[in-house]
């Protein structure tokens, strides 16, 4: 219990509000299934960020019940049939913004870590 | 149909999501194959990588959002787990409810059947009985006579047609089997139509079947008609003995009527011959209210035309016609009071029980307080963390409801098992399903009594200071220790009250039990019955004397019989006759009447039999019978209301009054007191006749016996019946079992209220201890800081005594403030007992006293046990 507490703590601090804008930046280069997602952040990131599946599909489907992206199943390139989510308009205009909020975010902590550079 | 929608589509959903799970994992292994993995060993690392498949599809789904039902179901299989988890304090909680509810749900049951049931009667609320009541005779609810009920017909217009009725035992026999006794009615032919009922078979009573001249004519119950005609329709038109008297039988009750006893059942058409004067006072009135008309304006009428009866007849004083509704008439006025005080202390009980659910629940509270703090940080709303602990105390209470069912359930067969004797409908009582319902919805407000609070306060749990204190003091605790305090002086203070009420029913019953009837024979040494000799054989005195001097030969003849004598009264409640009479040489006042008082009937042996002391002249002998001058003897209270400091004996008196054709009676003896109108009623002066000069068939043989009567009943009944077959005895008991019945109403109060109270008790202990326990619990690591710094053993164990004695001594005295105000209540059940009676609060005090402080002493010893260095070390 202890144990399952702390992690699930972790993940909060380093995933929150993150999650979604990597999923969409995902979706952005085509629809893709919730697999290919999670591999896709992980190669992207070189191996350093995992994406947990108890995050992923929760993220997945509160994205889709917030119209940013919509699901559909299709058959995948080896003739497995997925659910593929795809970006919405909606969705890519929260992704710009989400964008903007993050690199004003990296900005900012990347300003009090180094002081002198201002 | 949107409801069905939203089923369907969360099927679907759920189908899709596990879909997608397993494409997820297909896909994952599949890589893994194609990177040179063995088939089962990609699918297995892909499995863990994966992670918990439940949990995932579970943190996914509550994205969804959910339905009401699927939550509710979600919190009761975790309230569940929650309650399997900490099986000590599932089974303390549930135990106390299933004792609240059980107890209240067998109360219901029993109240519901008694008071509230319908009575099998069309409309019977709009039936009333009525009585009459007047001085000197001062009966409240008392009979009357032919002429008054003539009066009152005449003068109505509230009731529809009024009918008369009066109670009486009958003797029936005949063609199909041996006489047996039975408890009957002479009615008047309105009778069963007033009731609204009709006849199984055959016919009711016909118009002018009650004028003179009429043949004697029976309505039989279907218990008869079962027991003694086997149910067979030829009964009807064929002739039956009642009480010697040739009667046809024209109709068959079902056994659902039973007016005016429980155990009515014959009906025989009382004839309304026209009265020549007043008297017999033998008469009840029943009848259905005119449409429109209350009760209450039926009694206006009839006080109107008691006041007219008062003018035409001088001799009545102060009279009144009380009307009852029929249900109060069923019942009695003694009955209701008893059942109200009951349900409301077993009321109380459940919530003594409440509480302490609510405090247990309290201090789970404590012990839960990272479980909230961290379901609120992953998101849980405030309304969610309530609802999910309501949903356990609920589950709690309907656990505690179903098990509280099963005792009640055995409360009732006790109860009815145990039937005090006058309970009246007690075997119609059961678990029905009006009160499987009730069960529910006190199972229902018992959950959400006892966990809103606790849920409302462990919602309202601070995250930081939780989280930072490492789950030990919080402030949060701190108010809930004070809550509970609260709770636990309120629990006290609640048992104290029901404590104070059985300590008086106690109290009264004792007293009850000390008085006496008036006789100083053991009562398991007296054996009576009544003896109901053919009328037609021994109607009369020449040859029903002669009978009776066999009876009482051979009576006491039988081995173990000391002395046989016959009244036509019995102590503690038998009353036989009352009277008017008149003394010699007096002069009433202008508008003066005779007083009416207690006549009493008896052989010469009676004082003797049942040792009734002798205050001066003589007792009744074998000289005083039909041939000698007529005598009587008195009682004290007769001689101290009629003949105050004078010399009674040598006086004369005679019935009705001065001038009447009785013969003068002179006093010959005073005997003791004895009470024949129950053992509350203050004494009641009465006069005594010997058997001889003042003959009747029907009397009670009383015999006193060396040892137990009750193992004498068969050599006397067969003896008896030897003489004459046709003979019945009924209402054979020792006067021990007599005594006990008279005070059968009182004992079940008695008995009930004291089971509440100490169920009460008991609960308030386990509270007062679980709340010290607990404390002592969590101050085990200061006490023992505090004695490692020096403090002795006997200074904890006064700090931990000194928690329980405030809420204890706060407790008592709220209750006893409490108490002072609501045994008010109960005064009517008292007797020989003030309802602040100062003995009983200051006693019943003492000891909740000395149970709280028991139940603190066990916990505190442990405090004092605290080990110094166990405690430092894990500072």
């Amino acid at each position: 219990m202890a144990e399952k507490r702390e992690r699930y703590q972790n993940r909060i601090e380093l995933l929150q509000g993150t999650l979604d804008l990597l999923i969409l930046q995902t979706l952005q280069w085509g629809p893709q299934h919730g697999y290919g997602i999670s591999v896709a952040i992980r190669s992207r990131s070189g191996e350093l960020l995992r994406v947990d599946t108890g995050s992923l599909y929760p993220a997945l489907h509160r994205l889709e019940k917030q119209k940013w992206i919509k699901a559909e199943w299709r058959i995948s390139e080896n003739k497995q049939r997925a659910k593929f989510y795809q970006l919405t308009a909606a969705g890519n205009k929260q992704l710009t913004k989400e964008r903007s909020k993050w690199s004003q975010l990296s900005d900012a902590i990347a300003g009090v870590l180094n002081p002198e550079q201002r | 149909m949107s409801w069905l929608n939203r089923r369907f589509g969360k099927r679907k959903r759920e189908e899709e999501l596990g879909e997608e799970v397993r494409s997820h994992l297909q896909m994952a292994s599949q890589d893994r194959v194609e990177r040179g993995q063995a088939a089962v060993e990609a699918e297995r690392a892909a499995r863990n990588e994966f992670g918990n498949v439940e949990l995932v599809k579970e943190v996914t789904r509550d994205v969804w959002g959910w339905g009401s039902l699927e939550r509710l179901m979600q919190d009761l299989r975790f309230g569940l787990r929650m309650m399997a988890k900490s099986p000590g304090f599932t089974v303390v909680a549930v135990l106390t409810l299933a004792l609240g509810i059980g107890a209240n749900t067998a109360m219901f049951s029993v109240a519901y059947g008694i008071l509230l049931r319908p009575l099998p009667y069309r409309d019977a609320d709009r039936v009333a009985v009525v009585y009459m009541s007047y001085f000197p005779r001062d009966f409240k609810f008392g009979t009357m006579c032919i002429r008054d009920y003539l009066m009152w017909k005449e003068n109505n217009h509230a009731f529809e047609e009024p009918s008369l009725f009066m109670s009486q035992r009958m003797d029936i026999g005949g063609e199909e089997g041996v006489p047996e006794q039975v408890q009957g009615a002479s009615v008047t032919v309105g009778f069963f139509s007033t009731l609204g009922v009709h006849p199984l078979v055959g016919r009711p009573f016909a118009a002018g079947e009650d004028q003179p001249a009429t043949g004697s004519l029976a309505v039989l119950s279907e218990s008869i008609w079962r027991r003694r005609f086997a149910s067979s329709s030829t009964v009807l038109g064929q002739t039956i003995l009642v009480n010697s008297t040739p009667t046809t039988v024209i109709g068959v009750m079902p056994d659902a009527f039973r007016f005016p006893g429980q155990q009515t059942e014959v009906w025989t058409n009382l004839l309304l011959n026209p009265p020549t004067r007043y008297g017999p006072w033998f008469y009840r009135g029943v009848a259905r209210l005119k449409p429109g008309v209350t009760l209450e304006q039926a009694q206006a009428e009839t006080n109107n035309i008691g006041l007219r009866m008062m003018q035409q007849n001088p001799y009545y004083k102060r009279l009144t016609l009380p009307v009852l509704g029929l249900r109060d008439a069923l019942l009695g006025t003694t009955l209701k009071p008893g059942m109200l005080v009951l349900a409301g202390a077993v009321g109380l009980v459940l919530l003594i029980a409440v509480v302490n659910v609510t405090n247990l629940m309290l201090a789970r509270a404590t012990l839960r307080e990272r479980e909230m703090a961290l379901r609120i940080s992953l998101g849980a709303g405030r309304s969610r963390l309530v609802r999910q602990l309501l949903t356990e105390s609920l589950l709690m209470a309907l656990l505690g409801g179903a098990a509280g069912l099963a005792l009640a359930w055995g409360g009732i067969a006790l109860v009815r098992a145990w039937n005090p004797g006058n309970l009246p409908f007690i075997d119609l009582v059961r678990l029905d399903l009006r009160a499987l319902g009730f069960m529910f919805v006190v199972s229902m407000l018992t959950g959400v009594l006892s966990g809103l609070a606790p849920a409302l306060e462990s919602a309202r749990a601070d995250l930081n200071s939780t989280i930072k204190e490492g789950g030990r003091t919080g402030s949060a605790s701190q108010t809930r220790g004070r809550a509970r305090a609260a709770l636990v002086v309120s629990e006290i203070a609640v048992s104290l009250m029901l404590l104070v009420g059985a300590g008086l029913l106690l109290r009264s019953f004792v007293n009850l039990q000390g008085v006496t009837g008036g006789f100083s024979t053991p009562p398991r040494q007296i054996l009576t019955m009544l003896i109901s000799p053919s009328n037609r054989k021994y109607g009369y005195a020449p040859a029903g004397l002669a009978f009776y001097d066999e009876l009482l030969r051979r009576a006491r003849a039988v081995p173990g019989v000391e002395a046989a004598a016959v009244t036509d009264s019995l102590p503690p409640d038998r009353q036989g006759d009352a009277d008017s009479f008149g003394i010699e040489g007096q002069i009433l006042a202008p508008g003066e009447g005779n007083p009416i008082i207690s006549t009493v009937t008896v052989g010469p042996d009676f004082f003797q039999a049942l040792g009734i002391p002798l205050v001066k002249g003589r007792y009744f002998t074998d000289h005083d019978n039909r041939d000698s001058a007529p005598v009587a003897i008195v009682s004290e209270g007769f001689v101290r209301r009629f003949f105050p400091n004078q010399e009674v004996v040598g006086k004369r008196i005679k019935h009705s009054g001065a001038g009447s054709d009785d013969p003068w009676m002179e006093i010959v003896g005073v005997v003791g007191n004895v009470k024949y109108l129950g053992l509350t009623v203050e004494t009641d002066p009465a006069y005594y006749m010997p058997f001889a000069q003042s003959y009747g068939p029907r009397v009670y043989l009383a015999v006193r016996t060396s040892g137990d009567a009750a193992l004498l009943v068969a050599a006397l009944r067969r003896d008896i019946q030897s003489i004459d077959p046709d003979v019945t005895l009924a209402q054979i008991g020792t006067m021990e079992q007599a005594l006990t019945m008279s005070v059968s109403q009182p004992r079940f109060d008695t008995m009930l209220l004291s089971l509440f109270a100490g169920i009460a008790l008991l609960l308030a202990a386990i509270g007062i201890y679980g709340l010290i326990a607990y404390s002592v619990a969590q101050r085990t690591h200061e006490f023992g800081i505090r004695m490692a710094l020096g403090a002795k053993r006997t200074n904890v164990l006064g700090m931990v005594l000194r928690e329980g004695l405030k809420m204890t001594v706060l407790g008592v005295a709220i209750g006893l403030l409490a108490a002072a105000v609501l045994t008010r209540l109960m005064a009517s059940l008292l007797f020989g007992v003030s309802a602040t009676d100062p003995l009983t609060f200051a006693g019943v005090g003492a000891i909740l006293a000395m149970v709280a402080l028991t139940a603190c002493l066990v916990p505190a010893r442990r405090a004092m046990r605290a080990d110094p260095m166990v405690a430092l070390r894990y500072e």
